[in-house]
């Protein structure tokens, strides 16, 4: 009987403890760009996530002049209300990988809630073109895709969203609203160094299935390496319609990364099957500006060869308007790639959200160092 | 200078100032060379003719130029026998300074008016690539390797050269630049690919002279004066291998030069380039001002 009192005991001063430690109620947990904010005054850390910024940076350093983080104390960017690592801004910046143990007991500590976040609605273009066509030189498909996010459990996102369409001399897609994507994805951090990306649902580029990535990125290491895999199907929305091919397109791709230099160029090889059965390897150069990304690649397939490039720039103004609950504002991230020749099915692809090699890098330790300059 | 260090140090201690001053810094390391007015490609240069000026990391351009009927580098019968009309060309690129001293530069030329069904399409794209071999000092020019990647189908502004730069002071406010080079007339295409099958980017290399036509760019000795003002703008003289080229460019608004010239005392081109650096996170970041 004793021994069970002291264990009330213990649980009760735990839960007054939490309490305190988290100390505050939902809607201090949402302050400007910031959503599920907690404080960790005992250790001196603070847990946030932000969607509005493409570079992880911006806002480190809102936060670091923010009164709720005191000098010396650690940032912990979560994503999808998984903490990716621990940042230590002052007096030298610093990543510390967090372990099994230290993400179980965040976990424990804050539990999941939904309520933390905004809704948060964004304005996403797709630009899909082909050039060079003698009568029309530009085809393109063109919409605006009004995106939103709900958060369903820790790591766990529902995306979904309404498409506008504005040009399409594409394909014949007719010119309806439309969903836009809408799927599921999980996103996982199994311990220090390995990460895990699972979608299932509608995907962009007309593909639906399920996409699994698995990545291993150590944040203050030079080399990361993944694999990839879907099994993917074809589908669109005729007006009033759904309609769908058969799951049966099967993409196994594997990549090495490094990163060489200071100028955070990263130099990634990848290889494999891509869609339509077409397997070859790609070489990518890649480099991360403050804001913007810009990379180089060729890549040659039993479809052929091509080389292009790739950017993935923040569509100003960012934010339109928000209050504590609802935001609206332009996507932290628009991706494009330009092919010089596009041949036929070279190495395609389909666009999930995110793809965590990208994610990853944003947040490694040698990129958001440099942008401090000391 | 010396009395004013101690406060200007103590300023430094606020993360703020910090972050102030390092901007500063970037913005301060940008204005210089990104401001670099560009040739008709859109790499650092005079009107046809580029120069070794360094531009510094992060930098970059974009814009366009018009190139005269007369002197036409593609839609003209001399440069290309498989073109029936004479057009004017519009070029439109962008330049971007991937890691210190290394650019690449896309450029898109396309003609001004009707042509023939055959010649239509998306025009004349062309990836150059440039290399700072050696940065300018006191006592030496900066020199520059240009080169252009070999991926295209009879590319026409095919720029293979080695040129040297240096910048003199004349007074406080005059600059001069003096730019002396040699361009290849070897160039590599893949002359045998027709765009409509072109699925295989790394093959049907062909080496090829660039004098087997009557009309073609930078081929032979080239070089080049430029006298600035303050950075304001400035006059410019070149000879870009088979003509004599005058000119002129002022910047606007810190960040976007226009420029003028006549090709030969013939005829008039002109181009405009906007400029920016993106290792400042002033730009681009229309995120960062929605406080």
């Amino acid at each position: 009987m004793i021994k069970r009192s002291k264990r009330w005991g213990y649980l009760v001063l735990l839960l007054v403890t939490s309490r305190l430690v988290l100390g505050q109620s939902t809607t201090d947990q949402r302050v400007g760009s910031l959503e599920n904010l907690t404080i960790d005054s005992a250790k001196h850390r603070v847990f946030y996530e932000q969607r509005l910024y493409r570079n992880p940076m911006t806002a480190m350093l809102e936060l670091s002049e923010m009164p709720v983080a005191r000098t010396g104390s650690a940032l912990v960017p979560l994503f999808q209300g998984v903490p990716i690592a621990q940042y230590q801004l002052t007096p030298v910046f610093r990543t510390t990988p967090l372990t099994r143990t230290d993400r179980m007991d965040y976990a424990a500590a804050v539990p999941f809630n939904g309520r933390a976040y905004k809704f948060d609605f964004r304005l996403h273009p797709e630009f899909m073109a082909n050039f060079g066509n003698r009568e029309r030189t530009v085809e393109s498909k063109t919409n605006i895709l009004l995106q939103s996010q709900f958060y369903l459990r820790r790591g766990l996102v529902l995306n979904w969203g309404i498409l506008f369409p504005i040009v399409n001399d594409l394909d014949n897609q007719a010119m309806n609203v439309r969903p836009a994507p809408i799927f599921l994805n999980q996103f996982l951090a199994l311990n220090q160094a390995d990460f895990m990306s699972i979608s299932a649902g509608l995907f962009y580029n007309d593909r639906y299935g399920l996409n699994v990535q698995y990545r291993h990125a150590d944040l203050n290491s030079s080399w990361s390496y993944g694999l990839e895999t879907s099994l993917t199907g074809y589908y669109f929305f005729p007006k009033n319609d759904f309609y769908y091919q058969s799951l049966s397109d099967l993409m196994i791709l594997g990549d090495v990364a490094y990163r060489i230099g200071r100028h955070n160029v990263t130099l990634k090889v990848s290889g494999g099957q891509y869609l339509f059965n077409d397997r070859g390897g790609r070489v990518d150069f890649i480099r991360q500006f403050p804001n913007v990304e810009v990379g180089f690649y060729a890549t040659k397939t039993g479809n052929g060869s091509t080389a292009g490039f790739n950017f993935a720039i923040p569509i100003p103004p960012g934010r339109i308007v928000q209050s504590n609950r609802v935001r609206l504002r332009t996507t932290e991230e628009f991706r494009w790639e330009y092919n010089y020749s596009r041949g036929y099915n070279i190495a395609n692809r389909y666009k999930v959200g995110y793809q965590l090699d990208a994610l990853l890098r944003q947040y490694h330790n040698s990129y958001l160092k440099s942008q401090l300059g000391r | 200078m010396a009395p004013r260090l101690p406060s200007f140090r103590s300023l430094l201690t606020s993360r703020a100032a910090r972050r102030v001053a390092l901007w500063g810094l970037v913005m301060v390391a940008s204005v210089s060379p990104s401001l670099a007015q560009v040739n008709i490609s859109g790499k650092a240069g005079l009107l046809y003719v580029p120069t070794a000026t360094i531009l510094s990391d992060g930098t970059f351009h974009a814009g366009y130029s018009y190139n005269p009927v007369n002197y036409a580098f593609r839609f003209n019968p001399d440069a290309n026998p498989l073109v029936k009309t004479r057009n004017s060309e519009s070029i439109f690129f962008v330049n971007l300074v991937v890691l210190p001293r290394l650019e690449l530069n896309v450029n898109l030329l396309r003609p001004n008016g009707p042509i023939q069904y055959g010649a239509r399409g998306i025009g004349d794209r062309q990836i150059d690539v440039k290399y700072g071999l050696l940065t300018e000092r006191a006592d030496r020019p900066s020199v520059a390797l240009i080169a252009s990647i070999p991926l295209g189908i009879d590319n026409s502004l095919v720029t293979n050269a080695i040129v040297a730069t240096k910048h003199v002071k004349i007074s406080s406010a005059i600059e001069l630049e003096l730019t002396a080079g040699y361009a290849s007339p070897y160039y590599v295409d893949r002359a045998d690919m027709r765009n409509d099958q072109n699925s295989t980017l790394f093959s049907g290399f062909v080496l090829r002279d660039k004098r087997d036509m009557k009309s073609y760019y930078l081929a032979g000795p080239i070089g080049g004066v430029k006298a600035s003002f303050s950075r304001k703008g400035g006059v410019m003289a070149e000879w870009d291998s088979q003509h004599l080229n005058l000119g002129g460019y002022a910047t606007l608004v810190k960040h976007w030069t226009v420029q003028a010239g006549v090709v030969n005392f013939d005829q008039l081109t002109f181009g405009t380039s906007y400029a920016f650096s993106l290792l400042s996170t002033k730009h681009s970041t229309g995120h960062d001002k929605a406080k």
